[in-house]
């Protein structure tokens, strides 16, 4: 076994990535053995999945060397990198639905005969091969990728990976969609690849996972590498305290405001297959948050709490009285309001200018007869302006002209423009900078102050632990852990999400 | 990247929304006044006749009358993020023979048919393209289809004659009065329907709720709905909008061929969505003016005029519209880009 | 475990099998409908008119069901099929068939070519593009032939009409010859060639492809040739055979290849169908269309009834994806505890109801 791990397959050497504002990667070492798993973890914004395109050959920008073997590569371009040996494999399938496995395994690369046809009898022997590597040599090899299921798909997306050929295979986040037993049978996978000699870089933010799988494990946190160790050496306490450790800017925990008098109660509410059966109740002055991975279905009930999404079964109770919410403006009617995680695709109308994008949500309200006074909303829209700070303050100024912070503010205002009784957070400060952060960070808690209900959806773990008054935590679809503020801290967020201690 | 971009300072201009629109707007006038500004400059080198004259001038606005009333509908399609309307055409024809065959009921009830009609076929359209998201192109020319269709089925190649189905000579009267009932003697009655519904079309696309929310919609459909607007329903009054304009102009149209047959309102859907898009209404939704539209239509009318003057045919006229229509797609899709939006 | 290693099996096969060739057995029911119920259907006459209307609609079909799979819209052939028609005639006079007919093809090749450059370098959608090509289109043959059909009356125009309205083999004429030969011919490229697979990994996942190395603009743009190409030699050959080419030549076209080729199987969104599917659906649609006149419902009914076919099959493409959408996201584990939670749920609405 150490035999063959002393040869390195990839090398990387105090390799930074600067974009404008940050840096997102910075001076970061990395290797990995043929015939080795080598996990990377760290939490959103920590720099992986940077660090991860560079590999992919994405950037031509970047500092520090990277070795391949023996050699020094610049991986500037993706081919560069293909040719290198290395293949990415995405959360997000690289392939095409209609379109046959064999097809898509072997793109560009179909084997024909003399005559310059197809060899049909080739491709099914080669897309057999390819795929027997991922244990799927059973499937027909004309069936369309619509045709099997989510986690076939992303297996023959890896057995495409190996057909050609790489040394290093890297795979983001690869269980996310999995179930338990397809998790399983992908580990049996990467197991024999390992023992082929490939080296593989493993991303994920499940631990339990890369401790069963990785021989070795790297800490990022804030683009920096934090500490490489092997995974017999190390336990989990322990590198869940290197992902979080002490954030760059301390913030400070903000006193809970939570009152006793129950604003929002949910029962047994279930989306079949998204989630189900969450119930909890929100009380007013309260930040309720709500921790867990990506996946866990924490937008999907956020969406359905406002008539965004439908729901099978269950209740929810605004103020003791029953809800019957068909649809977002009815939701917003009654006062509960939802932010989207996605600003640029869900939340924001770049096109439009701030204040169109600001009033939208008043505009039911600020109509008399059909006609709509855009001055009534002009008042509110100032004061929104000025106590989010947004820059440029300038209401006509175009959405796609300011910067992510101030995109942020600009959803942010919309919302809070309609005072809602309970407003939905989605992940509010992600992509956002430490100044736009703290701005918001502070009109949130001046809302729970103000009576208002607040629920934060969130992955930033100091965020979460410094704004809520409680936080609950969710796996795979359920409530699974409620803490208290006293009780609160990132790395028991972190577990909790994980599955650990609960 | 996003500092560079707001350094920039012509950036920082195209960014004012009103500054942007106003100058489109403006920009639409500016140059149906250039083309008037080169029909006198080609009357003096002798080239045509009689261009600045009230009466050629009148001309010009009566015959974008009825392109003007359909444009100013289209418009809200596409400015609904849509596109256009194809089956415009033949919801103008139908409704004009349902008009004259209803005649016979008196002019009131047949100008409510042909609205009641109107409305299903822009019904028909709104669910199909707001509700099931039917690609609003192919949808379109279906329906156009399905009525020619419709048309031929019921009246075969018959064309009927508002004279011979009215039941009073009273209301055949007041049936060819729509296209030529003038006002001082001058002013047509379409050309008063069209300065109404710019008027009313603007206020509408402008400062209702509809028309606010309908901007969102076609500005962006996903975060629209995300905050709270009823995005089918949006469109579905565009749709219907489109066809109930769609509807006056084929009664304008029918009024003056004198006849209900299924040719009326051929060719008025390509020119409609040329007269939006030189208008300033983009393909891409969510931005422009019925006021635009309107120069759009002068723009066009004017151009028509100047080359129906010169001699130039009417088929050629078509051909060089068709090429305005993919030079303006092209200029605007590459004014949407630099401002940093991608365009479909 | 077992269950993940699966191949179809019995039951499932056939289902499949009937999906991917719904066309096929479309034909054959229709076709059977009409031969056993229809009034003079199995007439050579009949048969023979049958063949001669698809040939033209085939072969633009051919090009149209290309553009589908890369996912783009070709809204301009029906124009180029009547420009092709009238260039092919209209110059015969000068310099007769043997130039005429390869400059209307040409033509036909050069209008797919700037549809082609404007999709992929200007960036203008597809739509757009052809839709502003079909007007300059009309304006230019309107302009070219001054508003008037042309009609050859010379006797190499007849001969030439003639030999290719003869029927070489029963119910096969020359230009069927040359429709089903160009049908074969793309069949075999689309299906058995590399290059030919090539254009469906465009339109199932252009970044996918571009990233194995397709040149995505270069496809692109051979795509729009080959539909102005087809559709000029359908145009053509029509107008040929007719010794005429009226200024509606391609009218009702677009339409019937639109239905005819997404009925075959061909979706808007790219990536499947074929040439041979789009070719059996038009022949079922002609057959169709041919026996509603033949029952005595008109032109009009036919009309009426191919614009209603056109309006489902968009509909129902439309509905398939709004259904898919809903389920997009769904965790397989907890969809495992769907069966307890149903029960759960009935369980409390019976509390409700009792």
């Amino acid at each position: 076994m150490s035999d063959r791990q002393r040869v390195l397959a990839l090398q990387m050497k105090n390799v930074t990535k600067q974009f404008p504002g940050t840096v997102a990667v910075d001076q970061v070492d990395f290797d990995v053995f043929a015939g080795e798993v080598h996990a990377l973890v760290g939490e959103n914004g920590a720099g992986k999945s940077t660090l991860m395109k560079m590999l992919a050959g994405s950037y031509d920008d970047y500092e520090g060397e990277i070795f391949i073997g023996e050699n020094k590569v610049d991986l500037h371009y993706p081919a560069i990198a293909k040719a290198n040996g290395i293949q990415m494999i995405y959360q997000e399938l690289s392939m095409a639905m209609p379109i046959s496995i064999a097809e898509n395994v072997l793109v560009g690369k179909l084997p024909v005969t003399k005559l310059g046809l197809l060899d049909k009898k080739k491709t099914v022997e080669d897309t057999k091969k390819a795929l027997e590597r991922v244990g799927l040599g059973q499937l027909d090899s004309f069936m369309a990728i619509e045709e099997i299921s989510q986690h076939e798909a992303q297996l023959v997306e890896i057995a495409k990976a190996l057909w050609n050929e790489p040394c290093i295979l890297v795979m983001d986040e690869p269980t996310s969609a999995l179930s338990r037993e397809e998790v399983e049978l992908l580990f049996e996978i990467i197991d024999r690849l390992r023992n082929e000699g490939l080296a593989i870089v493993y991303i994920s933010h499940h631990l339990p996972e890369v401790f069963r799988i990785a021989d070795r494990v790297t800490v990022l946190r804030d683009g920096k590498k934090i500490a490489t160790k092997n995974v017999a050496e190390v336990s989990r306490q322990e590198v869940v305290q290197m992902m979080v450790g002490k954030s760059v800017a301390e913030f400070y925990r903000h006193e809970s405001h939570a009152t006793d008098k129950e604003c929002l109660r949910v029962e047994n509410l279930t989306r079949i297959g998204f989630f189900h059966e969450v119930s909890f109740s929100a009380y007013e002055g309260e930040v309720l948050g709500i921790g867990g991975l990506s996946g866990a279905g924490r937008s999907e009930l956020g969406r359905a709490l406002v008539g965004l999404d439908e729901v099978d079964y269950g209740s929810v109770f605004l103020r003791g009285k029953r809800l019957k919410i068909r649809n977002m403006s009815s939701a917003m009617a009654r006062g509960i309001a939802y932010l989207t995680e996605n600003r640029k695709t869900e939340g924001l109308a770049l096109r439009l200018t701030l204040q169109e994008n600001v009033l939208v949500s008043l505009v039911p309200w600020h109509t008399r007869g059909g006609v709509y006074k855009q001055s009534l909303g002009v008042p509110k829209l100032h004061e929104l302006i000025q106590e989010l700070s947004i820059i440029p303050p300038d209401p006509e100024r175009t959405m796609n002209n300011l910067s992510g912070g101030n995109q942020q503010k600009v959803l942010l205002a919309k919302w809070m423009a309609i005072e809602p009784r309970v407003l939905i957070l989605d992940e509010p400060t992600r992509g956002v900078d430490i100044g736009a952060k703290s701005i918001i960070h502070q009109s949130i808690e001046r809302l729970a102050k103000a009576g208002h209900t607040i629920i934060l959806i969130s992955s930033d773990l100091p965020e979460l632990v410094a704004l809520s008054s409680r936080i609950l935590i969710m796996r795979q679809g359920r409530i699974i852990k409620e803490m208290q503020k006293e009780q609160s801290s990132e790395e028991l967020v972190l577990l909790a999400a994980n599955g650990e201690g609960v | 990247m996003e500092q560079t971009k707001l350094a920039a300072v012509d950036s920082r201009l195209l960014s004012h929304s009103i500054v942007n629109r106003v100058f489109v707007t403006i920009g639409v006038y500016l140059i149906a006044i250039v083309l008037v500004v080169l029909g006198i400059v080609l009357q003096l080198a002798g080239a045509i006749n009689n261009f600045l004259t009230a009466q050629n001038m009148l001309n010009i606005i009566d015959a974008v009358s009825m392109l003007g009333i359909v444009a100013v509908g289209m418009a809200f399609v596409t400015y609904s993020g849509h596109y256009a309307d194809l089956s415009v055409p033949t919801t103008m024809a139908m409704t004009g023979i349902v008009a004259v065959e209803m005649l016979k009921f008196g002019f009131v009830v047949a100008v409510l048919s042909a609205l009641a009609v109107g409305f299903v076929v822009g019904l028909i359209n709104a669910i199909a393209v707001g509700k099931f998201r039917a690609n609003p192109i192919i949808w379109t020319l279906a329906v156009n289809y399905m009525s020619l269709g419709v048309i031929r089925l019921v009246w075969v190649n018959k064309q009927i004659y508002p004279d011979m189905t009215a039941s009073t000579v009273r209301a055949s009267e007041m049936f060819d009065a729509i296209f030529r009932l003038r006002f001082f003697d001058k002013i047509a009655l379409p050309v008063v329907m069209m300065i109404i519904l710019v008027i009313v079309l603007q206020f509408v696309m402008r400062r209702t709720k509809f028309g606010v929310q309908l901007k969102m919609t076609g500005a962006a459909r996903t975060p629209a709905r995300f905050s709270g607007i009823n995005v089918e329903l949006m469109i579905a009054i565009a749709f219907i909008i489109c066809a109930l304009t769609a509807t006056v102009g084929g009664l304008a149209v029918t009024s003056l061929n004198k006849v209900g047959a299924w040719y009326n309102g051929e060719g008025y859907e390509f020119k409609a969505v040329t007269a939006v898009v030189i208008g300033g209404v983009t393909l891409a939704g969510g931005r422009g003016s019925i006021i635009g539209v309107l120069g759009g239509v002068l723009v066009i009318g004017i151009l028509n005029n100047i080359l129906t003057l010169l001699g130039v045919g009417t088929f050629s006229q078509d051909m060089i519209r068709g090429a305005i229509f993919i030079i303006v797609v092209f200029v605007n899709a590459r004014s949407l880009r630099k401002m940093g939006r991608d365009y479909e | 475990m077992n269950n993940q290693k699966r191949t179809r099996i019995g039951r499932e096969k056939t289902l499949v099998f009937i999906d991917r060739n719904r066309i096929f057995l479309l034909f054959g029911v229709v076709f059977l409908f009409m031969a056993i119920f229809g009034p003079r259907f199995m007439t050579a006459y009949n048969l023979t008119t049958i063949m001669r209307t698809t040939a033209m609609n085939a072969t633009a079909a051919i090009g149209f069901t290309m553009i589908l799979i890369i996912a783009q819209l070709d809204l301009s052939i029906g124009t180029i099929i009547t420009f092709a028609g009238v260039v092919g005639l209209g110059l015969k006079e000068y310099i007769g068939y043997g130039g005429s007919v390869p400059i209307a093809i040409l033509a036909g090749c050069g209008i797919g070519l700037i549809n082609g450059l404007l999709v992929t370098k200007a960036k203008i959608s597809s739509f757009i593009v052809t839709l502003g090509m079909l007007t300059i289109l009309q304006g230019a043959i309107y302009t070219i032939t001054g508003g008037n059909s042309i009609s050859l009356s010379s006797p190499d125009a007849f001969a030439v009409s003639d030999w290719l309205s003869t029927m070489m083999i029963p119910l096969i004429t020359p230009r069927v010859i040359i429709t089903l030969v160009l049908v074969a011919a793309f069949t075999v490229f689309l299906r058995f060639t590399r290059i030919g697979r090539n254009f469906y990994m465009v339109g199932g996942n252009r970044q996918t492809a571009w990233l194995a190395g397709i040149n995505t603009d270069l496809y692109t743009i051979m795509t729009f040739v080959i539909s102005g190409f087809t559709a000029a030699v359908g145009g053509v050959l029509f107008a040929m055979e007719g010794a005429a080419a009226t200024l509606n030549l391609g009218d009702t076209s677009l339409m019937y290849v639109i239905s005819a080729v997404i009925i075959g199987g061909t979706a808007m969104s790219g990536g499947k169908g074929g040439v041979l599917k789009s070719f059996f659906a038009i022949l079922t649609l002609d057959v169709l269309y041919n026996g509603i006149i033949l029952f005595g419902l008109g032109n009009e009914v036919k009309i009426f009834i191919a614009g209603i076919i056109l309006a489902a099959v968009v509909l129902y493409e439309a509905y398939t994806r709004y259904k898919h959408d809903k389920i997009v996201g769904q965790r397989s584990e907890l969809m495992k505890e769907v069966d307890q939670l149903k029960e759960k749920l009935r369980a409390s609405r019976r509390k409700i109801a009792g």
